[in-house]
């Protein structure tokens, strides 16, 4: 009983009699010292009559004793105040599905209470250094920054690493990592393509084009029908980035070497370098000129969600959106047929390629209180069950080698296309935010040059080099 | 210490003459200070350092001296979003303070129902702009170019949003609708403390109602306009919400203000460059406040 306490500590100990977390307020250190110090000035024990609350009121001495057993017990581990370890993730759609899984893991083990973190600011957070103790997240130029400069342990040790597909892995590598480090694990990734409404193909004789020339005569065939070839909602600038752009650039230039290209120039970029927007992009933004005059004739007051609401009533043929569209779509209700194939931009076949992203992909930062916890957490992600149950649930594919096929039947015709590798990322995903891309190629949609949009692009870039 | 009497004027040191202030006030004075110091102060100092590196905002980073203003004065995106703030903020100071005057003189003369109509036209200001941005972006984009359509005009049957010429028009519209009402109620606080007297003596020398206006209200309110001025100008120098709801900055780039570059590059990782924007634009408001101190130094009245 005759524990030493200071006026100060016994603060500290209400805390924990309230069952409040004292790291929010008290360096955990300081607990530690307590029990085991017990000739500290000012104890408040019957000894000292000169402690007014000493004698006089039985009860908070009760609470405090209370406090000091219950704060035994947190060092002893006590499952009542296990170590928190906090999971970030913070896609909307997936946020019940993984709450599941987090309440699950609360549930199969007593020694972290894991926290579910749907709303703070990432780079916030970095900048505080208090990032999350694992996290869930897309894959994107964002994120790899984070990779970049070190922020993201090394998880290469982990069997789960070893379970991925190579060139999903290579995936994660096309972004600047950090030298020798595995700093994130796919998760599950997303392929996009061309949504096309299956009814409508089938109604004018119309096949999959699967070049070029056939795509044009596609869509010529449907304008003379007077059906709207292909529906875009130029409002929203990311789905012109993602759709157009990525669609009309992937399906003509080696994305991967452009931006590796790109970054070794540094600053020196125009006309005469080796790779440019305006050089190397000029092309492809020709040829996405040149379907402008398919579209939906209010596509430049269109938002994404006038776009699904569209495709669910079937008043157009070709929709470039992504898996996350159909989901959408879906909600609508209509008995509308889609299916998938990728844009041809060339005259091969050969040619044809999906675009993917990680759609999620976890990592633990460098900075993780609970790094072990965060890996145990990792490991029951992991397990196939759950993971294909994400996938196939959120129409993604799978990172694994051993992933089953997925089995929607609107996104399958993109699986011979994974799997044999034919794929490439977004162009959009490499160039950084802090160049309004979005923006430019909005302005090319709504029918500015797009030589002189480019190389605006151009400039902008060598000024980001030049003071990076 | 010993007290100062009025009549001694030598022996004493300077300092000591003065009435020592209540230490009370002080004490009123710093939480304050220290809150303002820690939260703005403290961060404007740190950003100011950061803007001549290459910081992301966390991780490693070098000194990259003043490369950073440097590609900031040549980067023509910056030039054209100072340019669209500024001209953006002018005509809305305008336009706001127009509408905002007007609005006060009707609601402060005797008319019927005059409470239900000052709570009416107060109503927008407690909708929070974000909501407002996105309401009026479905106005613009759907509802008013079906009623273009339906009446056969051309120039409503596309969504003024998506033309790049008249976009801003747009966003001055609907941030004068959600700030008119806190213009027009420091209006009516300004017109309510001019005495009837004042225009009954303008009366019987002959003023008519124009030259009441003109003569009498406006240098009685004066010191409104001032107020009114300043601080709206401030504010439409840092539109963003309203913004990025109806546009985005767009089409293309056209209605991109400095406000959402700035707060853009740091969440796209490019916080040292946009930390020096930053201190570029204050020092530039700061100029611009100067100038309107300056100008309406000495004009301002504060009723009767």
């Amino acid at each position: 009983m005759d524990h030493g306490l200071t006026v100060a500590d016994t603060g500290v100990y209400f805390l924990h009699y309230l069952n409040l977390d004292p790291r929010f307020i008290w360096f955990p250190g300081h607990v530690d010292a307590l029990p085991s110090s017990p000739d500290k000035e000012t104890p408040l024990s019957p000894a000292h009559p000169a402690h007014p609350s000493a004698t006089a009121r039985p009860g908070r001495r009760a609470l405090l004793a209370g406090g000091a057993a219950l704060t035994a017990g947190l060092l002893a581990g006590c499952s009542g105040s296990r170590p928190s370890v906090t999971l970030y993730q913070s896609k909307p759609e997936a946020i019940p599905f993984f709450r599941g899984l987090v309440g699950d893991a609360n549930g199969a083990q007593s020694a972290y209470r894991y926290v579910h973190d749907v709303a703070t600011n990432l780079s916030a957070s970095f900048v505080r250094a208090s990032p999350p103790d694992i996290a869930c997240q897309n894959y994107n130029l964002e994120m790899a920054r984070f990779m970049e400069r070190g922020a993201l342990s090394d998880l290469s040790d982990m069997p789960e690493a070893a379970t991925i597909r190579e060139d999903v892995l290579a995936l994660a590598d096309w972004y600047p990592g950090y030298e020798g480090r595995t700093s994130v694990i796919p998760y599950s990734v997303t392929a996009a393509s061309v949504i096309y409404n299956k009814r409508v193909f089938a109604d004018h004789g119309l096949d999959v084009p699967v070049t070029w020339d056939e795509l044009l005569d596609v869509c010529r065939t449907l304008q003379d029908a007077d059906v709207t070839p292909i529906y875009a909602t130029l409002s929203d600038t990311w789905t012109i980035t993602q759709g157009l752009f990525d669609y009309t650039v992937g399906g003509m230039v080696d994305v991967r070497s452009f931006f590796e290209t790109l970054n070794a120039q540094g600053e020196t970029i125009g006309p005469d370098s080796e790779v440019s927007f305006q050089r190397t992009l000029l092309e492809p933004m020709r040829r996405m000129v040149e379907l402008l005059q398919f579209l939906n004739p209010d596509a430049a007051s269109r938002a994404y969600g006038d776009g699904n609401t569209a495709m669910a009533n079937g008043e157009a043929a070709m929709y470039f959106q992504g898996p996350w569209a159909l989901a959408e779509i879906d909600k609508a209700g209509t008995d509308v047929e889609l299916g998938t194939f990728p844009l041809p931009m060339t005259d091969s076949a050969d040619d044809l390629r999906i675009r993917v992203n990680i759609d999620l992909s976890l990592w633990i930062p460098e900075e993780a209180d609970q790094p072990e916890g965060a890996r145990e957490l990792l490991t029951r992600f992991m397990d196939p069950a759950v993971q294909d149950e994400y996938n196939a649930s959120f129409l993604a594919f799978g990172t694994t080698k051993d992933a089953p096929p997925v089995s929607d039947p609107r996104i399958a015709p993109m699986q011979e296309y994974y799997d044999r590798g034919a794929f490439t990322m977004g162009a959009s995903q490499f160039i950084p935010l802090t160049i309004p891309y979005e923006n430019y190629i909005q302005s090319i949609a709504l029918g500015a040059d797009p030589e002189t949009v480019l190389r605006r692009i151009d400039s902008d870039w060598s000024r980001l080099a030049y003071r990076q | 210490m010993s007290t100062t009497t009025p009549g001694s004027t030598t022996g004493t040191a300077p300092r000591s003459r003065r009435r020592r202030t209540d230490p009370v006030y002080y004490l009123f004075l710093f939480p304050a200070l220290i809150l303002f110091t820690l939260a703005i102060t403290l961060p404007a100092v740190l950003g100011f350092g950061y803007s001549f590196t290459n910081s992301m905002g966390f991780g490693d980073w070098d000194l990259v001296g003043v490369r950073n203003y440097i590609a900031l004065f040549r980067d023509e995106g910056v030039v054209s979003s100072y340019l669209f703030t500024l001209g953006f903020a002018l005509v809305t100071v305008v336009v706001v303070n127009a509408i905002g005057f007007a609005l006060a003189l009707g609601l402060t003369s005797r008319i019927r129902l005059q409470s239900l109509l000052r709570t009416l036209f107060v109503l927008p200001m407690v909708i929070s702009g974000i909501i407002i941005a996105f309401v009026f972006q479905f106005l613009f984009s759907n509802s008013l170019p079906a009623i273009g359509q339906a009446l056969g005009i051309d120039a409503l049957s596309s969504s003024i949003l998506a033309n790049e010429d008249l976009a801003w028009v747009a966003i001055v519209i609907v941030t004068a609708w959600s700030t008119i009402p806190s213009t027009m109620l420091i209006y009516i606080a300004g017109l309510v403390t001019i005495p009837t007297e004042v225009y009954e003596a303008g009366a019987i020398d002959g003023a008519t109602g124009i030259q009441q206006l003109w003569r009498l209200t406006l240098p009685l309110v004066s010191g409104y306009v001032v107020i009114n001025t300043i601080l709206g100008f401030k504010n439409y120098l840092n539109a963003y919400d309203i913004i990025v709801g109806l546009t985005d900055g767009g089409p293309g780039t056209a209605t991109r203000s400095v406000a959402m570059s700035i707060f853009k590059g740091f969440s796209g990782g490019d916080y040292g460059y946009q930390m020096a924007n930053a201190a570029v634009f204050f020092v530039i408001s700061i100029i611009i406040a100067v100038v309107q101190l300056r100008i309406t130094r000495g004009k301002a009245s504060f009723g009767a």
